[in-house]
């Protein structure tokens, strides 16, 4: 039987979830067994490969190129994880809605900015930098997400659980397993 | 003078009534909120000047509002020994005229005289004005007033509210008098019980009920309060009740304070009502002053006092406890129930609180009896309701009926109908938190428990009419937009359900919801139904979960086709015009276009939106007329005969080569894909065109020889000359689209056939059957059906007609068969069973049939067609009819009278309606719907069989060329969709830069419209007989356009 | 008062006195029904509406927590529909303001976020609302976090009814409604608050806590209300 596939990313988020999907210790070698990481921050792929089975998503959705990546994702996946608080609920990126990306710019990029003497005056970075969306919202109202896995960051026996059940061809019913923070 | 005994009371009334019928002329001014809104002070004070000017003995006086809100101000004029004339929509500069005839009783312009009242029944008394004036209807002669019992409403806008007198007059506090001298609190709760009168504020409770508990409860300290919050938008019963008539009121609680032993009661009455507040102030004075209030009311030692209390304006302090929190200076917030406000209301104290309305129906019961009030109304439901009829319906105002009484009678019979006749779609009941009933259950009895099964409610008495213009999820969240902000906060589904609620249904009129959205908004709205604490939230989503029950269709426009049909959520609509455009047409673009001189890119934007142009610039049926905006101002935007004009200049002259070339060059690289198209008529060929155009390999097929199926068939060439329609064919066969001729599908090659051959099949095969009537004498000789008729004319064959021909029908085939009859010499009639506003024919073709000598009888229902022995055609008989019920299209369903009508003659054209031709659907093997047509997708138009399309007439019925059209392009957009597995038809329209701001000075030409051949003329031949517009009469009326595709100007 | 009736709860004879309402009978008789505004020792007010409940031959749900039981009533607490009900209150109690729980003091204390554990909310349906929000850390003791306020109330009231003091009340209406310290002047102004911190303990989330803690430290003494009220009842 073919390995399936995954591919995880990291859009809006500290990297935490990550951090916990790898330190499932040796739950990722039977995880392995069964499917390759075919996408994500170890893995050299630069675009989404098409044909993925689980499309694991942490961080919420903040600025363009999160967008377009979280597109592409469920574009060429089968089933959708929304992992962890910030996919799930926008969680800390989410603190800034309040705030207009504008106002919130020129407050760390401008009147944050400390002047040495014969720098440049400080300016909001355009080069590079993806273009903020008006708020950080959580991954399910940019995409359809198929599995929400809560927790900041969700433990590693919960992500081990949610992966082996839907590599077995189930969808996990995390019941009242989880909680939010 | 404080009234302390009968003799008194006797002298009050004498003295009122020597006011209401005195020994001269009386004037009064209805000067209601509504009155004085439109004009009414100033009327008055234009009589008050005059009268004083000339010194004449004539009597003013302000009254309340008779409740012909449509037709304010209303002037009631009585001389003595005359009846009471009413008049409406009076000016002052009427006010002469009234004067000067009132020397001599002469009545004032027809225009301005509405009706007379000859008697009046104030229930409590009674007032004779006199008799005469036999030109003037009756006032219930009226429909707006016929049906109406006025019960609540007796006194309005016929007696001064500001003058107790009066009220005495005509039988005030007599009921009052009458429970002091009795002495028997229980008799009148019986009495109120057995009226069965229930609380008129929504809930419907039964007052006697109430009252009852209140007499119960112990203690003396206990209140009354009288709920005047009326806060629905759209409602104003109450304010015009009080505003009219305030001494009604305090009789009834003075009436319920004796009874349940309550010392005080308080009126909470919106602040925002200042002139009710005011007219209420001046009769509580008035009745102290009286002493009909305050201690030892009417000398029988009753005492009981009545203040009034002004609500800041929160909807939910309408709401009971909130109401009572309101009174105690707390916030207006609800409190759960039980306890309920009998047993601990106000201040903690027992407490019964009843809406204005309820109060108005006591004095009446005690006076009259409850048999007499149960008469009234349905079994459930006694006696009236007023409701404010309001909205999209022609005659608009307060309006009271028997409870019971179905909408149809409200909307079609008291309101006239829609306005400019425009088609009604449903009606709202019960204010912000009613529901939605569609005009398809107009039938529904108006009473608390049939309108609470349709999901809404009675509530205060709001009846909002919407037609064809108003957006059902527009309405739904506006609605939930008002209960949102009006939420007081507390409990958790109201407070953020409906802020969710609201931004849900703003994703729908925005066009970005997506379908398991509806699932998730029906599901919120229950909860909040079911979970929220006060009325407010249990009834604030109605509007939604209605209109999801009964519109559910227009949700999924907005998200699935992207469409809002009403053209209200500007999001989804480029403008109206464009909105309404079965082909969506961008009809500011060709305009401006053409404005700048720039006719062939008009030409190409008109060819890319639309590809027979040509044709459908002269039959269409210009939906678009009835949308634009500059309507408004004058008349609309003849659009269609400037992109008749547009593409005559290029089809029909050398630009045609050129053009040819430039609509080749926007074709897509070819995609090697296959599609097969069964039918060459308007929807076969749109289909063809735009497949070719993206791309695609097509082949169309058509029984006849040439292209066009309904248009070269149908349509006499004197509205569609053929040569136009050949070259529209030609450019749709230059684009690369094969044509197979006489091969009929089905029959001459099978379904199946197709399919192996093709990658999508789109049948568009129309409606070529004529519908046949059931009728004695269809078999003789003569009688022809319409379409085998027309089809006949235009292949030029000899058509064997009389020199008398009837055609049956009011369609467009009939007045097509009516006109090429005459042109074939003969002497026509149409016949037709109902009104002529109701046939389905363009008014303007109905006209032109006119003017050709073609005579049009109304209201006839063919019955039998005579023959001689030979069995030829001789006659028809016919039965008059009349306008009956209104059916669910609004309009009346002919009845057959006694009287039956013969026309000789020796040809009868059947044009009845088309149909559907059975055969091809049942062999087809694909799902046919009950109707004949065949059933596919709302929005993808696939049929029950893979890769199989449909459209035009085949799945809607015969309809019109547009529509067909529409549905041929919608089909196209589809298939390609579905064979590239992407959108790609928005590609199809190439960059048009064109001026993108309104224009600076309105143009102020009138509407251009063509100019046509003299009538006499145009029977001898079959010559167009329409000119079309010259080009400079079309430049004028593209800059008629306001442009209402520019959202914003950057300046 | 002392009537005693039996009612059914969730198929259940249970013995009870009359004027006890539902959720209180439901509690001593280890039924649980979930409840926010509600707290042992306060009045009942009905507002957060998760303690909804079906009685036979009612077509209506009834709030648990303010109807009393008669005689013979059977009650349903665990029906689907209560279920999903209780789960859109839940979620549209998370949507309305800024519940960020990673970076909360009551994360793992808070009774809004063991709630929506319980009945399985593992993302919210609706759309945030993201309100910009102030924190009054103006107290020298307390702080008032806007962003994770409930509007249940129970400060309110435990301030009004327990130590007679009415700091606390709502403001505004509809989803602007927000909880004021005297007539919005600011919690550290209050010069009627006595700072006995009991509305801290009532709060069942982080809207209200003692200032100096962490992530996830402030734990409350939720049954200082109710002990309170027995003792004084008792004397």
């Amino acid at each position: 039987m073919d390995k399936l596939k995954i591919g995880t990313c990291w859009l809006d988020g500290c990297s935490g979830c990550h951090m916990s999907l790898l330190d499932m210790d040796e739950g990722i070698v039977a995880v392995l067994r069964k499917a390759d990481i075919v996408f994500g921050p170890l893995v050299d792929a630069q675009e989404w490969p098409e044909g993925v089975d689980v499309a694991v998503i942490e961080g919420a959705v903040s600025s363009q190129d999160d967008l377009k990546l979280a597109e592409a994702a469920r574009a060429r996946s089968k089933v959708v994880v929304a992992l962890g608080d910030c996919a799930v609920t926008g969680n800390v990126p989410s603190m800034r809605n309040g705030i207009p990306v504008r106002t919130l710019l020129r407050r760390v990029y401008i009147e944050g900015a400390t002047e040495r003497p014969g720098s440049e005056p400080p300016a909001v970075p355009t080069d590079g930098v993806p273009a903020l969306l008006k708020h950080a919202e959580p991954l399910h109202s940019a995409i359809k997400v198929d599995v929400h896995v809560p927790g900041c960051p969700p433990r590693p026996n919960a992500i081990l659980f949610v992966l082996s059940e839907l590599l077995e061809g189930r969808t996990p019913d995390l019941g009242s397993k989880m909680r939010f923070g | 003078m404080k009234i302390q005994d009968f003799a008194a009371f006797s002298a009050a009334r004498e003295a009122g009534l020597a006011k209401l019928l005195p020994g001269r002329p009386r004037i009064s001014v209805g000067m209601g909120t509504c009155g004085s809104g439109n004009g009414a002070e100033a009327v008055y004070h234009a009589f008050r000047s005059e009268i004083d000017a000339r010194g004449m003995a004539v009597d003013l006086v302000p009254v309340g509002c008779f409740g012909f809100c449509a037709e304010e101000p209303l002037v009631n004029v009585w001389v003595p020994g005359h009846p009471l004339l009413m008049l409406h929509r009076v000016q002052p500069k009427h006010v002469d005229g009234i004067l000067n005839g009132l020397g001599h009783a002469t009545l004032p312009p027809a225009e301005i005289v509405l009706c007379k009242i000859e008697e009046w029944d104030h229930l409590t008394g009674r007032v004779k004005y006199g008799t005469g004036y036999p030109e003037v209807p009756t006032w219930n002669e009226i429909p707006f007033f016929n049906g109406q019992v006025k019960i609540v409403l007796r006194n309005c806008g016929l007696i001064n509210p500001d003058d107790i007198e009066e009220y005495i007059a005509i039988g005030g506090y007599q009921a009052l008098y009458k429970v002091l001298i009795d002495q028997n609190p229980a008799g009148v709760i019986e009495q109120i019980k057995a009226a069965k009168l229930r609380g008129r504020g929504g809930a419907g409770y039964l007052t006697g009920n109430k009252w009852e508990f209140l007499q119960k409860a112990a203690g003396t300290e206990k209140y009354l309060v009288c709920n005047a919050d009326e806060g629905d938008p759209g409602a104003y019963m109450n304010r015009n009740e009080i505003e009219s008539d305030p001494h009604s009121l305090l009789e009834g609680m003075l009436i319920a304070g004796f009874v349940t032993g309550a010392p005080k009661g308080i009126i909470y009455v919106r602040a925002e009502y200042p002139l009710a507040v005011l007219r209420l102030e001046r009769a509580i004075e008035q009745a102290r002053a009286y002493g009909v209030l305050g201690d030892n009311v009417l000398g029988r030692g009753f005492s009981f006092d009545i203040e009034t209390v002004e609500g800041a304006g929160a909807f939910v302090c309408g709401e009971e406890t909130a109401l009572i929190a309101s009174l105690e200076s707390q916030s207006g917030r609800p409190r759960s129930r039980p306890p309920f406000p009998a047993q601990k209301g106000l201040y903690g104290k027992p407490t019964n609180i009843n809406n204005v309305e309820t109060w108005y129906n006591i004095a009446p019961i005690v006076s009259k009896g409850p048999a007499w009030f149960t008469e009234t109304g349905s079994t459930k439901s006694a006696g009236t309701k007023v409701f404010s009829l309001v909205g999209k319906v022609h005659s608009t105002g307060l309006v009271e009926m028997p409870l019971g009484t179905p909408l149809s009678k409200f909307i079609y019979d008291i309101g006239e109908g829609g306005t400019n006749g425009r088609d009604i779609k449903a009606v709202q009941t019960g204010g912000p938190s009613g529901g939605c009933i569609p005009a398809e259950m107009f039938d529904t009895p108006v009473d608390y428990e049939t309108l609470a099964q349709l999901g809404s409610i009675m509530g205060s008495g709001g009846m909002v009419v919407m037609d064809e213009d108003n957006c059902m999820v527009d309405v739904a969240r506006y609605f939930i937009e008002f209960t949102r902000s009006e939420s007081c906060g507390k409990c958790v589904p109201c407070r953020v359900g409906l802020d969710k609620a609201l931004k849900m249904l703003n994703g729908f009129t925005l066009g970005t919801a997506t379908h398991e959205d509806i699932g998730a908004l029906d599901e919120l709205c229950r909860m909040v139904r079911d979970t929220s604490l006060c009325g407010l939230g249990q009834s604030a989503p109605n509007p939604v979960l209605t209109s999801l029950r009964h519109f559910r269709h227009e949700f999924e426009d907005h998200i699935v086709a992207q469409r809002c049909r009403a053209g209200v959520c500007e999001e989804l609509a480029l403008s109206p015009c464009e909105n309404s455009c079965p082909l969506h047409m961008n009809i500011p673009r060709f305009l401006q276009l053409y404005k700048e001189d720039r006719v062939e890119d008009a030409f190409l934007s008109v060819i890319l939106d639309n590809p027979l142009p040509a044709s459908t610039g002269r039959v269409c049926q210009h939906p678009c007329d009835n949308r634009c905006r500059r309507a408004a101002l004058d008349e609309p935007v003849n659009t269609r005969d400037v992109h008749r004009r547009i593409a005559d200049e290029v089809l029909l002259s050398s630009a045609f080569e050129p053009m040819v070339r430039r609509v080749l060059a926007q074709r897509l690289e070819p995609t090697g894909r296959e599609v097969a198209i069964v039918g060459a008529g308007p929807t076969g060929l749109t289909c063809a065109y735009y497949l070719a155009l993206l791309g695609h390999s097509v082949t169309v097929y058509d029984p006849r020889p040439a292209a066009g199926g309904m248009l070269r068939y149908a349509l006499p060439e004197y509205r569609l000359p053929k040569a136009v329609l050949d070259k529209e064919v030609e450019l749709i066969e230059r684009l690369g689209v094969k044509f197979q001729f006489n091969v009929k599908v089905g029959q001459d090659l099978a379904l199946n056939d197709v399919a192996h051959q093709f990658d999508a099949v789109f049948l568009a095969i129309g409606t070529w059957k004529e519908a046949w009537v059931y009728l004695p004498g269809t078999e003789l000789t003569g009688v022809i059906p319409a379409l085998p008729f027309l089809e006949a004319v235009s292949r030029g064959e000899d058509v064997p007609i009389g020199r008398n021909v009837v055609v049956i029908g009011g369609g467009n085939a009939a007045i097509d068969s009516a006109r090429t009859a005459r042109r074939l010499g003969a002497n026509v009639t149409v016949v037709y069973r109902r009104e002529r506003k109701d046939m389905p024919a363009i008014p303007e073709e109905i006209e032109a049939a006119e003017h050709e000598g073609a005579s049009v009888v109304y209201l006839a229902a063919p019955h039998r067609i005579v023959g001689d022995k030979d069995g030829q055609v001789r006659a028809l008989e016919a039965v008059r009819t009349k306008p009956g019920e209104f059916d669910a299209s609004g309009r009346r369903t002919p009845v057959a009278t006694d009287e039956v009508i013969r026309i000789e003659c020796d040809s009868v054209i059947l044009a009845v309606g088309e149909k559907v031709d059975p055969d091809f659907c049942n062999a087809s093997g694909l799902k046919v719907k009950e109707t004949g047509t065949l059933e596919v997708d709302r929005y993808s138009l696939e049929t029950s069989r893979d890769r199989f399309y449909a459209g035009g007439d085949l799945i809607t019925g015969a309809s019109n060329v547009s529509n067909a059209m529409g549905i041929g392009k919608k089909a196209a957009r589809n298939i390609d969709k579905r064979l590239m597995g992407q959108e790609r038809f928005a590609s199809l329209i190439p960059d048009f830069a064109y001026d993108m701001v309104p224009p600076e000075t309105q143009s102020e030409l009138a509407r251009h419209v063509p100019g046509e051949m003299p009538a006499a003329q145009r029977v001898q031949s079959y010559a167009e007989v329409s000119l079309g517009l010259t080009a400079v009469a079309a430049r004028e009326e593209t800059a008629r356009c306001l442009r209402c595709d520019i959202r914003s100007v950057e300046r | 008062m002392t009537e005693k009736v039996k009612v059914r709860i969730d198929g259940e004879v249970i013995a009870a006195t009359a004027g006890q309402t539902i959720l209180e009978v439901a509690r001593a008789n280890g039924k649980y029904i979930p409840a926010l505004c509600y707290m042992e020792g306060l009045s009942a007010v009905g507002a957060c509406r998760l303690c909804m409940v079906q009685v036979a031959g009612v077509a209506r749900l009834l709030p648990a927590c303010t109807t009393p039981v008669q005689e013979g009533l059977a009650i349903d607490t665990t029906s689907s529909q209560l279920q999903s009900y209780r789960k859109i209150a839940l979620e549209l109690l998370l949507a309305e303001r800024n519940h960020v729980c990673a970076v909360c003091v009551s994360s793992g204390h808070c009774e809004l976020q063991t709630l929506a554990q319980e009945h399985g909310v593992t993302y919210v349906r609706y759309p945030y609302n993201y309100p910009r929000l102030t924190v009054d850390t103006t107290h020298p003791r307390y702080v008032l976090d806007h962003n994770r306020c409930i509007l249940c109330s129970r400060c309110v009231r435990t301030c009004a009814e327990i130590e007679g003091a009415h700091v606390w009340d709502m403001a505004g209406r509809g989803i602007d409604t927000r909880l004021v310290s005297e007539l919005k002047r600011p919690w550290g102004e209050a010069t009627s608050c006595t700072s006995c911190g009991k509305c801290v303990q009532a709060c069942p989330t982080g809207a209200m806590a003692e200032k100096g803690w962490a992530v996830e430290e402030m734990t409350k003494q939720r049954t200082v209300v109710s002990r309170l009220t027995s003792m004084r009842e008792g004397q």
